[in-house]
């Protein structure tokens, strides 16, 4: 991950491999808190305009224009403003966050401070998954360097803005990764999601205006200060545009995080990462996290952007690329997937908290020679009374790779389904033992 | 139901109203309306689980869903009806016109069946299950589900009275909304997650909620049942009956299921005015009274040669008062009347009558508890007649009052739908609580309340003080806002001078002042004329005008009623005591609910002849002469007036039981005496009573005017007690349910932390409270009460404090430690 | 009137004499009744003796001539009568009102209503035509337990639904 293969872009990772990265002094050596004393120095709407102009979506999945969000934010309503930063990174295969803020937290503190400034938030707090307890402390020690440094807390840097940061730590729920449920529980309560609207915007955290981005897109926003939105737009694709961390995970040669940008295919991730490992080919991938409908090698061209990957038949989501070779059983990943959503569901709204629990039973059955081809007409069927019907997106995702791995690979379902078919020499009843 | 209206091209939509489309059919409805509620409004009824009108939408159970247009484009996702406001142009498919809507209903509703155990034969929700109905209406017809079900131990009690199967619930969040919302008790709450989720409770921490019987009637499964309706009955084999309250003032609306002649159950009525939809555990739970085994059946004469009671016939019994009372009234010094408070219209019309027509007195009195002149000054000025037609204050201003200021009144205790009103209008912000009081008690917390903290008695000096004080001018000037309602309660008349206060409060701020009473029967008892100073309908006995219409309507002789008010129910037992009445008739009293019960049971024992109409034997059964059993609530009809004024009419729910009600009783009595009262029937007792219509009289009551008393003090050895009642306690309507009095709140003596040092009394342990009479021992609590008083329930438990102490609100007791296993 | 009219009158008596007889001889001779006869109610036992009633009154609900009575009742630790929470603990038939009709059985949940064959349902006590559960209840066979006691036959009542037909059969071996 350096600045010799030309593919990459390295912004949001350009300071990873430097001495003590995670420190305020080497931060501020590399051009650290410049975007800052820049930004303080503009006024707020300029920064919500600078950051519409750069383009500049949602890291965390959905993809939502950051600045249109920052933008709905009501001002001059005299109620205090919250930023909360999600850094609860949980979505299976993810893991671009979490080594971002080890080794560059300030990049993320400052990103909050520039932030906070364009939504006159003068409380951000940032909910940190509870495992990653280095994390935390990495993030709690940068949060003390600002302070000290005078980067937070009263009249920074003499402007007369004042902001306090808060890392929390999250008790290790999937479903906090939602906004509202994080904001729920930031508040103390129970991590489930909020009924949609009142959006977060207008009635988040504590019922005042809060604005919730995820860690990456936080931290984007010192560089498209210091770059400009022209420069930022010089990365990607014009309606994605922007550099992206893409975490390569599974049968690689050099599984990691590669920064690129928007809209890199899998072939050309795959030969940064060095290709396949030991040359086994290809069988299916994930696109952004286990929530995304799956690829397979048909897709190695599809460009990795938000338009690129809804085109083809899936989605972003968190660019959390896990690749699987030839060896691996899909019906089998499948069930590993769902038992993390049965495990992971909330329990707040039926088809996700029901519908979990029985996919899973189904799964566990199939995988264990016991299926029949209508238990795999059950599964569709299930997933369709689960997929637009949960509360929130999490039920979406738990039936995504179901649907699109019983699409691609339907024949490995019904292989299944003949062992159970040989063994008994009739068709079991499903349940029968 | 698809076919659009012909016309509906020419809807017109009126101001903050949008129009939208629902299966075909355009309607108008207002903004922010739920798309479930419009279209339930069209009679198209959407199925749902976690949806409830009064509680805040929580889209949880997801059964509801819809197809909805905006704009010319389908939403991508099917919605929930429960959670989407109406928008205009909206096109909404239900279940009825749109497969995809119908195919997410059918797959939600096999989603919640999957670990929904086969309990329909033996769950007592069975037959009236919204779960059963809509599974039979949207369900498959048979189950694609064959793996393991999801299981838990069951039942498990989450109080002495709600038990829980975690099995059987949806998890639609109605009942821990229903507690952090409505009651404001979140003693209940979701626990772990997936599909592990369970309703639970903390370790001990039981579901201690004077409103928890709501939860079981709301639960749209059987989950929460009641433990005293466990296994009793079906609901096909029951019958229902619309019925109102008998306990508190509030008159709420019920419905009382029976079978076989045995009331089984009460459920809450809806009634958008009063009660909306909640009642509280009392008027669920407490009925078993009527059917205890002591309870009067046969009429009893006390037998001359050996003193004691026997059973006798109607004829008899009758036969006997009529004579001992006319004897009394003759040769005696006359009688007494003590009709109680629990009385309905009807009754307590007969009783007033009986007294003025049959015994020719004045001395009635329904008061079966502390008063005063001044307070029977106040209710004939300032609250008979009062009702919601002629402006009164009513549920729905305290919803909508910019401040309500509750003096001598414990709302959750004494008015539990009071307070659930005050709780809403509180919790929307519309309305500042104010409660002149002792201490923060949770009913302060659960309304978002200011506690205006005063000594017991010294209540009139802190609203004198509130014109002036800048520590209270916030509450002073909410009081002034247009709508505001200061609420007294029955406590005030232990204070001397706080009826003038409030009404000068009222005065000076605009504010409309309305009196709750505790019981039931009160409010009807004043209209009624059950009183010494007025005759029905508010009439003063000091008026000739109002005497004459009385007179005439009643057929008396000109001149007949007498000018002089009577004895109020202390003077009727002192003169009764000092041997000047001959006698008394008492209705539902019991001595210990008296400011003095011995001078009570003194003056009943020292009257010569004593006739007690009863439902169950008391402490005047065993003193009486003639025993007169009489019907309860349920096997007679009647009307309540609850305290707003409102007429609260109920049928016979148990007919033919040969029980009768007391107006038909002191009907035939006042025969057998040679009077007429023409209240043979409650609808004849309520003919008789509308005959006399309003007053011409113009008169108007004065109303006290006592100058506010210095707050009192206890001076160096003593405190001053501070104490009402407490909802769930020793209450004789209370007997035979030992599950209701499980969820009573512990008996506690409560003083504040300088108090309790200051006698040596240590947190947590025993505290004995004693006048020269007696006392009681109770474990104290430190809470933010002034210094120098003691908080304890009247009549909890052990805290019997009239008969204990012969104590009230404001006395002076003494204090002091109990060492560990000492004894007093 | 014609002249031969008695005679013809008479002819339905005359061709009668030689036709077999149906009269009979109740109750000197006592004859079977068709194996699905409709008689008196049976409340069956699970083969432990436990009472297969669970107090539903899902056949009271059936019964077009009101003729049954239920009350359910809480199965305790001390004291279980049937598997699972809930027994019948009041049940009564009125046989003055009972039309054998069958609904009830059909009704039953638990399959714990049937009807036997017996039919010999007079009396000259009202009263005593009223038959509870004491009279309804299927007599003890071997192997059975008067109830109260413990389930014998498996951990909680889904043993007792879902394995029933093999414990009937079970137990009918043993019996034999």
């Amino acid at each position: 991950m350096t600045n010799e293969v030309s593919p990459l872009t390295p912004v949001l990772t350009k300071r990873w491999l430097s001495p003590r990265s995670w420190t305020i002094g080497t931060y501020e050596q590399l051009e650290g808190y410049t975007a800052l004393r820049k930004a303080l120095k503009a006024h707020p709407d300029q920064l919500i305009q600078l950051c519409k102009d750069s383009g500049l979506r949602g890291r965390g999945g959905a993809g939502f224009p950051t600045g249109m969000k920052w933008g709905f934010i009501p001002q001059g309503d005299g109620k205090p403003h919250y930023l909360v930063i999600n850094a609860d990174e949980g979505e299976p295969g993810t893991c671009k966050d979490i080594p971002l803020m080890m080794a560059d937290p300030h990049s993320l503190v400052e990103g909050i401070i520039i932030t906070s400034y364009a939504i006159r938030a003068n409380f951000a707090a940032i909910y940190v998954r509870g495992e990653a307890l280095h994390c935390i402390r990495r993030l709690n020690a940068a949060v003390k360097e600002a302070y000290a440094a005078g980067y937070l807390g009263k009249d920074i840097l003499g402007s007369g803005f004042d902001l306090d940061v808060v890392v929390h730590a999250g008790a290790g729920a999937y479903i906090c990764g939602e906004e509202t449920a994080l904001l729920d529980s930031l508040e103390g309560r129970r991590g489930q999601p909020r009924l949609k609207p009142p959006f977060p915007a207008t009635s988040g955290l504590y019922e005042s205006p809060t604005v919730v981005n995820n860690v990456e897109t936080i931290a984007s926003v010192p560089f498209i200060v210091n770059g400009g939105s022209d420069w930022f737009r010089t990365m990607g694709r014009d309606r994605s545009p922007g550099p992206k961390i893409y975490s390569l995970s599974g049968h690689v040669t050099n599984p990691g995080q590669y920064e690129a940008p928007m809209g890199t295919t899998l072939r050309d991730l795959l030969e940064l990462a060095g290709g396949m490992k030991d040359g086994i080919p290809l069988k299916f991938w994930t696109p952004g996290g286990s929530s995304t409908p799956l690829f397979t090698a048909e897709h190695l061209d599809v460009p990795l952007d938000f338009e690129g990957a809804a085109e083809a038949g899936s989605m972003l989501g968190t660019t959390a690329l896990q690749i699987f070779n030839e060896t691996v059983s899909v019906p089998w990943a499948v069930m590993k997937w769902t038992e993390f959503y049965k495990h992971e569901s909330c329990g707040k709204c039926t088809p996700c908290r029901e519908g979990t629990y029985w996919l899973t039973q189904i799964l566990q059955r199939m995988v264990r020679g016991e299926g029949t081809p209508a238990d795999i007409e059950t599964l569709l069927d299930i997933c369709d009374n689960v997929l637009g019907r949960s509360f929130c997106a999490l039920g979406d995702g738990a039936v995504s790779p179901i649907t699109s791995g019983i699409k691609y690979f339907k024949d490995e379902f019904l292989a299944l389904c003949e062992t159970n078919a040989v063994s008994t020499g009739k068709h079991a009843l499903a349940g029968a033992h | 139901m698809t076919v659009a209206p012909e016309k509906s091209a020419e809807l017109v939509v009126p101001e903050g109203h949008v129009k939208l489309t629902i299966d075909g059919l355009e309607v108008v409805a207002p903004k922010g309306e739920l798309l479930i509620r419009t279209a339930e409004r069209l009679g198209i009824v959407i199925p749902r689980f976690c949806d409830h009108p009064l509680l805040d939408p929580a889209g949880a159970c997801r059964q509801c869903l819809v197809e909805v247009e905006m704009g010319g484009r389908p939403m991508p996702k099917p919605q929930a009806s429960c959670t989407m406001t109406v928008a205009e142009g909206m096109v909404v498919k239900t279940q009825h016109t749109s497969p995809v809507a119908d195919k997410a209903q059918q797959g939600v509703m096999e989603l919640l069946l999957i670990n929904h155990p086969l309990d329909c034969p033996i769950c007592d929700k069975g037959g009236e299950c919204p779960l059963q109905n809509q599974a039979l209406a949207h369900g498959r017809a048979d189950s694609r589900f064959h793996e393991t079900k999801r299981t838990f131990p069951k039942p498990i009690p989450i109080s002495t009275q709600v038990l829980l199967d975690r099995e059987r619930c949806v998890l639609c969040q109605r009942c821990t909304r229903f507690s952090s919302q409505i009651a404001g008790d979140p003693f209940i709450e979701l626990l772990e997650r997936g599909a592990q989720q369970q309703i639970g409770i903390a370790q001990e921490k039981p579901f201690q909620s004077y409103f928890s019987g709501n939860t079981i009637q709301i639960c749209p499964v059987g989950a929460l049942t009641s433990a005293a309706y466990r296994f009793r009955s079906r609901p096909f084999d029951l019958v229902s009956t619309p019925s109102v309250c008998e306990h508190c003032s509030s008159g709420c609306a019920e419905r009382t299921d029976w079978r076989r002649g045995k009331v089984m159950r009460k459920l809450a009525g809806e009634d958008p005015e009063v009660n909306e939809e909640w009642i509280c555990d009392k008027g669920r739970f407490a009925f078993r009274y009527a059917t205890a085994a002591d309870r009067l059946l046969r009429p009893m004469v006390r037998d001359a040669d050996s003193g004691q009671l026997r059973e006798s016939s109607w004829t008899e019994a009758l036969r006997v008062a009529a004579e001992g009372l006319a004897k009394a009234r003759d040769e005696a010094g006359g009688v007494g009347v003590l009709a109680g408070g629990r009385l309905t219209v009807e009754d307590a019309y007969a009783y007033g009558k009986f007294a003025r027509v049959a015994l020719r007195t004045n001395d009635v009195d329904f008061r079966a508890r502390p008063h005063s002149a001044e307070e029977l000054e106040f209710l004939a000025a300032s609250v008979v007649g009062t009702s919601p037609e002629s402006g009164g204050v009513t549920f729905r201003q305290l919803e909508s009052a910019p401040a309500v200021l509750c003096v001598a009144f414990e709302p959750e205790e004494e008015a539990p739908i009071v307070f659930l009103r005050l709780r809403k209008a509180a919790r929307k912000g519309r309305t500042k609580v104010f409660h002149l009081g002792q201490w923060t008690s949770p009913a302060v917390d659960k309304t978002f309340g200011t506690l205006l903290p005063c000594v017991p008695g010294g209540e009139p000096a802190a609203i004198e003080g509130l014109f002036f004080n800048s520590g209270t001018a916030e509450a002073f000037e909410a009081l002034s806002g247009s709508g505001s309602v200061i609420l007294v309660g029955e406590r005030a008349a232990e204070v001397p001078g706080l009826f003038s206060s409030v009404l000068r409060l009222a005065e000076r701020t605009g504010a409309k002042a309305a009196w709750i009473p505790r019981r039931a029967g009160e409010r009807g008892a004043l209209d009624a004329g059950v009183l010494p100073n007025l005759l029905p309908g508010g009439r003063q006995v000091t008026d000739g005008t109002a005497r004459a219409e009385v007179e005439q309507a009643w057929g008396l002789a000109a001149g007949a009623l007498s000018a002089e008010p009577g004895r109020d129910t202390d003077a009727i037992l002192g003169a009764a005591a000092a041997g000047e009445l001959g006698g008394l008739l008492v209705g539902g009293v019991d001595p210990y609910d008296l400011a003095d019960p011995e001078l009570a049971l003194r003056a009943i024992e020292r009257a010569g002849f004593v006739v007690s109409l009863e439902l169950r034997p008391s402490a005047v059964t065993e003193r009486a002469d003639v025993v007169l059993p009489i019907a309860p609530s349920t096997e007679k009809s009647g009307s309540y007036l609850n305290w707003e004024g409102r007429r609260r009419e109920f049928g016979t729910t148990l007919d033919g039981t040969g029980a009768l009600p007391d107006c038909r009783v002191l009907d035939t009595l006042a025969v057998e005496m040679d009077a007429d009262l023409f209240t043979q029937t409650p609808a004849a007792a309520r003919a008789n009573l509308e005959r006399l219509g309003a007053t011409a009289s113009t008169r108007r009551a004065e109303p006290p005017a006592v100058p506010a008393p210095p707050a009192p003090g206890a001076g160096e050895d003593g405190v001053l007690l501070a104490t009402w009642h407490q909802l769930i306690d020793n209450g004789s309507l209370q007997d035979e349910e030992p599950n209701l009095a499980g969820t009573a709140r512990t008996p506690v003596a409560r003083l504040s932390a300088a108090t309790a040092e200051q006698f040596g009394v240590v947190a947590g342990e025993q505290v004995t409270v004693a006048t020269e009479r007696g006392s009681v021992t109770l474990t104290a609590e430190p809470a933010d009460l002034p210094d120098g008083v003691v908080w304890l329930p009247l009549n909890s438990g052990v805290s019997r404090l009239r008969r204990e102490l012969g104590a009230g609100h404001g006395a002076t007791v003494s204090l002091r430690p109990q060492a560990r296993g000492g004894n007093s | 009137m014609g002249v031969f009219d008695p005679l013809k009158g008479f002819g339905v008596t005359f061709s009668t004499m030689f036709k077999k007889v149906v009269t009979e001889q109740y109750p000197e001779d006592y004859r079977p009744t068709a194996a699905r006869y409709h008689g008196r109610h049976q409340l069956n036992r699970h083969p432990d003796g436990l009472e297969k009633c669970v107090g539903c009154e899902l056949c009271a609900w059936a019964c077009p001539a009101d003729a049954i009575f239920v009350e359910g009742g809480d199965n305790t630790e001390d004291a279980r009568f049937s598997p699972g929470e809930r027994y019948g603990a009041d049940y009564q038939i009125n046989y003055l009102r009972c039309i054998g009709c069958g609904l009830c059985i059909e009704a039953c949940p638990t399959r714990s209503l049937t009807m036997t064959n017996f039919y010999e349902l007079a009396d000259d006590d009202r009263q005593r035509l009223i038959f509870t559960k004491e009279d309804l209840l299927a007599p003890l066979l071997p192997g059975m337990e008067q109830p109260p006691h413990a389930m014998r036959l498996g951990e909680n009542e889904q043993d007792y639904y879902v394995n029933g037909p093999e414990l009937a059969r079970k137990a009918g071996e043993v019996a034999q």
